[in-house]
């Protein structure tokens, strides 16, 4: 080996990607705003006892595809406190865990809403946000910018408004936006990314939502490194939410946090949420060493996962 | 650089006068090139002689980048190009020419998008990486391609710039040309608008006088002493008006004499013009050379 | 395998060259990933990989419709903390499908363009090479992009100690004879990991694109064009490999150094304008340029026949050093004639 060579090599050995440990299924099992908070404990009661079969359903189906039946499935719980400020995680915590609990169900992982934005220093949505790569529509050729507009992110042309034209020019009438894949007929989504006002860029929901399918999916990395790990819980919970870590390791037995596949298991009402989320997540570019480290980990299971991101993710949609 | 030339009211020679300093500065040895932001009336091509572009281009100029339609707008290497033999060879130790062309057909914008604009930062910032001196020629008045010029000027602050601005001698135009920089929506106050400081953008202003005529001038000798009398009180009244609007000595970067070959024949004047055939002036080419020189002198533009 | 690029290559807009540890603030183009440097020979820094989406026609010989919708994978790279180069390609397949999939689906394929219809691969490769077509897949374009946010950075002073314009390398690689039908027979697998270039190390070299190795049936050529255009057709043994991209980035920025080096000699008129002007005129390339040539630093050493040859033919090296003896003695000359005129000699 000539030096040349030699040193040409420690370009490539800077890049070194951790891997996440990987349970088969991460299931969701609810999403609390203040609204549902409001609404007391009997609504958890009641959505819980909604869920339940569902997770048990995804529990067993993976069960009979892992050979022994050994299917590493984990659980975890979402609470807003990015949107809204309610309680104390002193407070709710417990509630949520007795809820559950009454229902069979129980919480491996709780998160924090706000973690997606940031967690421990890393700008977590930053960092899903540089990764889009939109969607292009026909006739993008490379020779202008992908066209966007500054904080949205839609799924194909947006209907062309009157811009800059030239005087004498012919004006433009009214077309449809059109969806990029579509099949005859569009369905075009456009998707607010967030919005700024004077304390800043605040992130939309279905923003967040995307950022926590990645990091349910193991699929972010910040300079190579896993950006949050779950934190064990402490003897009591704090009674601030900052102090409380982005995820909260509840059962200490748990499986992995992230997995091969997501299940969500919601009230219909996050149906839009949800179609926003999966035009984000079609359109985030995940590094290529991650996706191998993920397939070759499922592969050597005998597990073949889809290649596309949002064939990972399914849901369950309860009616109110 | 960047250098930004205006003029409030038309016919005061600013495309031709402009023209003749990018030319003159190529002899010098820079690397120069002209972009027509004239964009209601893209008719630079006319000046370098270029006839195939001469009411524009058909393959893709300023207006069809800045609209995005392109990525390389059409450029015209005049030394290869122009029509005129005498400019079609290139004098050892000259620099690049290069013509930037209006579309042809091309009308004036309603309006500068955002799209637009970084269209426009990213031209003037690559363009600044391969020559010495970029020429940009504004329509006269208050345009919107003078808001996309001040606009995309805030945005580069690594990159120099300077404004020309252009009048005759003249009440009408001195007026003119002291409210199209210091007016209400004049330079300066939309400057400030996109992030311009006030002060620094007017250090960066300079005028230019065109169409002069000295009231000693040769072309001035068989005049009657009455009139001659006359001629130097008027003179004398536009100096002090000049002086009030602040569109005097100090801010003037330079004049350019009246020459019968710029009024009929809006052209570049080779020294063949001047030596050969002479049909224009030697003082034109002469004031043409010192403005070139001038608009790349530090010293002369020193903070008023 | 048909693969093809284009790098575009140019001045770092700063008064002098930038350290090490600046390239990591200029090259930052993606948040969360660092930017890779290597020191020797040279230092060398070459930002994160980023894509970009397209669904256009690609430039063919025949004039043939031939859609193609993908992502271009393209990197931005500073050499000797003084050329900034911008570089994109892609790979073209065949498409198994006969309409456009959802975009998720070209996304878990970086750097792969998947073309409806049978691929005729010279027919292709002619037309890339060629010209560029207006409505036609400009990778130039995206390569200027990244380099204009580099350029576009804070931690650059804009003052580049002499003008120069950018130069494009179009390039296109293909397989030998009997490796073209990999290219004809449809995409590559359907994995994630497998079907893309990662241009980070992460693929193997020397992937066969289907069809077999052959030993024989490599070529190169190399065309310089009208005003800053150069194009480069490759035929390789084999399939892709990240080297392709590493070699056709080494050339152009060479070709550039070549062309900037000699519009700088020119300029300084030597023999007709004064000793003084001369010396000032090509300080800049003493000070900036000469340095940097190191031919062929980097690279797999399965593209070092290219090099050689195209030593030989036109001899980039004969013509460089040439260039820098010249400029060389020019300097030392003056530097006599200054040296008598003061009485120092």
């Amino acid at each position: 080996m000539t030096p040349a060579y030699a040193t040409f090599g420690e370009v490539a050995a800077e890049r070194r990607i951790a891997s996440a440990p990987l349970s088969h299924v991460s299931i969701e099992l609810g999403h609390l705003y203040m609204e549902d908070f409001q609404a007391g404990p009997d609504r958890l009661r009641e959505q819980f006892r909604q869920v339940a079969p569902w997770a048990e359903t995804m529990r067993r189906s993976w069960q009979s595809r892992v050979p022994g039946g050994r299917a590493r499935v984990s659980t975890c719980f979402l609470i807003d406190d990015y949107f809204s400020r309610f309680s104390t995680p002193a407070e709710l915590v417990p509630m949520v865990l007795e809820a559950a609990a009454e229902c069979d169900l129980t919480i491996d992982y709780l998160a924090r809403e706000s973690a997606c934005a940031e967690a421990d220093g890393v700008m977590l949505a930053r960092l899903v946000e540089d990764r889009l790569v939109t969607d292009p529509p026909a006739g993008s050729d490379g020779s202008r910018p992908p066209v966007t507009e500054t904080g949205w992110l839609c799924n194909g042309t947006r209907s062309p408004y009157s811009g800059a034209v030239q005087a004498m020019g012919s004006a433009r009438r009214w077309e449809p936006p059109a969806q990029n894949a579509k099949r005859r007929h569009s369905i075009f989504v456009d998707v607010e990314l967030w919005d700024t006002d004077s304390r800043g860029r605040t992130w939309s929901c279905p923003f967040l939502a995307a950022v926590w399918q990645l990091l349910r999916l193991g699929l972010i990395r910040n300079e190579g490194e896993l950006p949050v790990r779950p934190k064990p819980r402490g003897a009591s919970f704090p009674s601030e939410w900052d102090d409380l870590p982005a995820i909260v390791q509840l059962n200490p037995a748990a499986a992995p946090f992230s997995a091969y596949s997501t299940l969500s298991v919601l009230s219909s009402r996050f149906l839009p949420v949800e179609l926003a989320v999966r035009t984000i997540l079609s359109q985030v570019f995940v590094d290529a060493q991650v996706l191998g480290q993920v397939a070759d980990r499922s592969g050597g299971e005998g597990i073949r996962l889809p290649d596309e991101l949002v064939d990972r993710i399914s849901y369950v949609f309860l009616g109110a | 650089m960047l250098v930004f030339a205006i003029s409030d009211k038309g016919g005061t020679g600013r495309s031709v006068t402009s023209s003749n300093i990018v030319y003159r500065r190529a002899l010098q040895g820079s690397d120069v090139c002209y972009l027509d932001f004239d964009f209601g009336s893209p008719t630079a091509g006319a000046i370098f002689s270029v006839s195939s572009v001469a009411r524009g281009t058909t393959q893709g100029g300023m207006h069809g980048y800045l609209e995005g339609r392109l990525a390389d707008p059409h450029r015209i290497d005049i030394w290869a190009e122009s029509d005129r033999e005498g400019l079609r060879a290139k004098p050892p130790g000259a620099g690049q020419m290069v013509l930037f062309p209006g579309d042809e057909g091309g009308g004036e914008f309603s309006t500068v998008s955002e799209e637009m604009l970084q269209r426009c930062v990213r031209l003037f910032a690559r363009l600044e990486e391969e020559f010495d001196l970029c020429l940009v020629d504004l329509s006269a008045g208050r345009s919107f391609a003078a808001q996309m010029a001040l606009a995309a000027t805030a945005r580069l602050p690594g990159v120099p710039f300077r404004w020309l601005v252009f009048h005759r001698w003249t009440r009408q135009h001195i007026i003119a040309a002291d409210g199209l920089v210091r007016g209400r929506q004049g330079l300066l106050a939309v400057g400030v608008e996109h992030g311009h400081d006030k002060e620094t953008l007017g250090d960066r202003i300079r005028f230019v006088r065109t169409a002069v005529l000295e009231p000693d001038a040769a072309e001035l000798e068989g005049l009657r002493e009455t009139q001659k009398a006359w001629l130097n009180e008027c003179d004398r009244e536009l100096r002090e008006l000049a002086g009030r609007h602040r569109v005097g000595r100090t801010s003037m970067l330079g004049k350019i004499p009246l020459d019968p070959v710029l009024q009929w024949r809006e052209q570049l004047i080779s020294d063949e013009d001047v030596l050969s055939s002479q049909i224009a002036n030697a003082e034109t080419v002469a004031a043409f050379d010192d403005l070139a020189k001038k608009i790349v002198d530090d010293s002369a533009w020193e903070a008023l | 395998m048909l693969v093809m690029g284009e790098v575009r290559t140019g001045l770092l807009q700063n008064s002098g060259e930038i350290p090490e540890s600046l390239c990591q603030s200029v090259l930052g183009l993606l948040s969360g990933e660092r930017v890779r440097v290597s020191r020797r020979p040279i230092v060398y820094a070459v930002s994160p990989d980023q894509l970009t989406g397209v669904d256009c026609r690609l430039a063919s010989a025949s004039q043939a419709r031939v859609r193609g919708v993908g992502t271009v994978l393209s990197r931005a790279s500073v050499t000797g903390g003084r050329v900034l180069q911008g570089s994109s390609h892609i790979q073209v397949v065949r498409s198994e499908s006969d309409h456009r999939l959802s975009w998720s689906h070209y996304l878990a394929r970086p750097g792969v363009v998947e073309v409806f219809g049978k691929i005729r691969v010279p027919d292709l490769s002619e037309g890339f090479a060629e010209s560029a077509r207006n409505d036609c897949l400009d990778l130039g374009s995206v390569s200027e992009r990244f380099m204009d946010a580099v350029q576009a950075s804070p931690f650059l002073d804009r003052k580049a100690p002499f003008r120069s314009a950018r130069t494009r390398l179009r390039w296109v690689a293909e397989s030998g004879p009997t490796g073209s039908g990999g290219a004809e027979s449809g995409p590559t697998g359907s994995g994630g990991a497998e079907s893309g270039p990662t241009g980070s190390g992460g693929a193997e070299s020397g992937r066969a694109g289907g069809g077999a190795r052959t030993p024989e049936g490599t070529g190169i050529r190399f065309t310089l064009g009208r005003d800053q255009v150069r194009t480069l057709r490759l035929v390789l043994p084999g399939g892709f490999s990240p080297g392709i991209v590493d070699f056709c980035e080494d050339l152009a920025l060479h070709d550039w150094l070549l062309t900037t080096l000699l519009v700088i000699v020119e300029k300084a008129r030597v023999g007709t304008a004064s000793r003084a002007e001369v010396t000032a005129k090509l300080a800049p390339a003493v000070d900036h340029l000469l340095h940097l040539w190191m031919p062929a630093a980097r690279l797999d050493d399965a593209f070092a026949p290219f090099w050689e040859t195209l030593e030989r033919r036109p001899g980039f090296s004969r013509q460089w050093h040439s260039l820098v003896e010249r400029v060389r003695d020019q300097v030392a000359i003056n530097t006599l004639a200054l040296l008598r005129e003061t009485g120092g000699w």
